[in-house]
């Protein structure tokens, strides 16, 4: 039961954002124009770099990721409609990890947009682009069950904009190093490197979201 | 009385400030109408049976399905009326196909009911939210100013529904400062200061 709930939640949620693509359209146009940036910032030489590119790819994720969160719950706040899933029995247990599946989702066409235009962008050379592939899915994983537990804690909080990246940010730095040091293993050759770190990238995935599953339904109240 | 629903000794504390207070209340089936003016609670009194906010004190026992309109039509932006009240009934294990029907019998048409409903107006998005007591069928209706943005002949539309559900022994709850027209067809109603 709670299973097919999760899944409507996800669903509905998918419905909702390609109806109004807000959320996607500013996370890919955030995640693009930040990759371009820092490589200008930094330089081409520097930015071709596999610790460097990978490291901006991911904070540019991370940034990403939090404006599609929040967006998709200021969707929910505008017309109270999570008070209509909320008053439904097993509504609040079943919104963390719907809502942590559509936008993992999501983050994953952001992040295979923005993989593309660093590849190209950056002129990138991936000696293991399988390898690259499960260290990036294992990424995507890894930043929705963070990002949603903190957007809900801050739900009833009138600075929530300010105060998610705040709160967020400091708990991904783990996730962020796992991902930039499994995408330039990746990058450079190191097989098992790369999937060392994407494993752990799996397990903070996992660990936060039980944490989420425990804490969402009484936060909600 | 059979009682639907209870709160007793309820305590809502709300910020620093307690909205409701050691209150004990039983609703049973029929139509209790909740008054009282602006900032006296009627929202929060609704909101605390329908578990939307927690209890610093007391009991809440709600054991039947309930259905909660708050005073916004609680529909998603980005779906359509019928999308958002499909994805609510299948929620809730109803019938998808009572939503067609349910949205035509409160005037929204088919072409209106596939529009986002950000694109409907207020007064459609409200009637659109109405349609879920004929979708959903809960035995506990709360109804939070479920009056506002109606036209008269939606006012009227809604007021002989609220007495219709109540005909077929559903517990109504409705929270309103208008419509006295709706007194004399209450089983109680209660005063909030």
């Amino acid at each position: 039961m709670t299973l097919r709930r999760i899944g409507l939640i996800a669903r509905r949620e998918a419905r909702a954002e390609r109806g109004q693509p807000d959320g996607l359209v500013s996370a890919i146009t955030f995640v693009a124009v930040l990759i371009l940036v820092e490589s200008l910032t930094v330089g081409p030489l520097a930015a071709g770099q596999p610790a460097v590119a990978a490291a901006l790819f991911w904070i540019a994720m991370a940034f990403a990721a939090i404006l599609a969160t929040s967006r998709s719950f200021e969707r929910e706040l505008e017309d109270d409609a999570l008070d209509a899933l909320l008053a439904i029995p097993g509504g609040r247990d079943a919104v963390y990890a719907g809502k942590v599946l559509a936008l993992t989702a999501l983050i994953a066409l952001v992040a295979l947009v923005g993989g593309a235009l660093s590849l190209v962008l950056l002129s990138l050379d991936v000696a293991l682009p399988g390898h690259l592939a499960i260290v990036s899915i294992a990424g995507v994983l890894a930043l929705p069950p963070v990002i949603v537990l903190f957007v809900v804690l801050s739900l009833r909080l009138r600075s929530r904009g300010a105060l998610v990246p705040i709160l967020a940010l400091p708990v991904l730095v783990p996730q962020l190093v796992a991902a930039t040091n499994g995408a330039a293993a990746a990058a450079s050759g190191d097989a098992a490197g790369a999937l060392g770190w994407a494993g752990l990238l799996v397990a903070f995935a996992l660990v936060y979201s039980v944490l989420g599953l425990t804490i969402v339904p009484a936060a909600l109240e | 009385m059979n009682t639907t629903a209870s709160l007793r000794g309820a305590t809502v504390v709300l910020g620093d400030r307690a909205i409701i207070r050691d209150l004990d209340l039983d609703l049973g089936p029929g139509i209790t109408v909740i008054r009282g003016p602006n900032a006296s609670g009627k929202t929060t009194l609704l909101r605390a049976i329908a578990g939307l906010v927690p209890l610093a004190r007391g009991e809440r026992s709600v054991p039947v399905p309930t259905l909660f309109l708050g005073q916004r039509a609680q529909l998603l932006r980005g779906l359509s009326a019928r999308d958002n009240l499909r994805f609510l009934a299948a929620f809730r294990g109803a019938p998808a196909d009572r939503v067609g029907p349910a949205l035509a019998a409160w005037g929204i048409t088919a072409r209106d009911a596939t529009r986002p409903v950000e694109t409907l107006s207020a007064g459609q998005r409200r009637r659109a939210a109405l349609a879920r007591l004929d979708v959903e069928r809960c035995d506990l209706v709360l109804l939070d100013e479920p009056f506002g943005e109606l036209d008269d002949e939606a006012s009227t539309a809604l007021a002989r529904r609220i007495r219709g559900l109540a005909g077929e022994r559903r517990t109504i709850v409705v929270a309103t400062h208008g419509h006295p027209e709706l007194d004399p067809s209450a089983n109680r109603v209660v005063r909030l200061a």
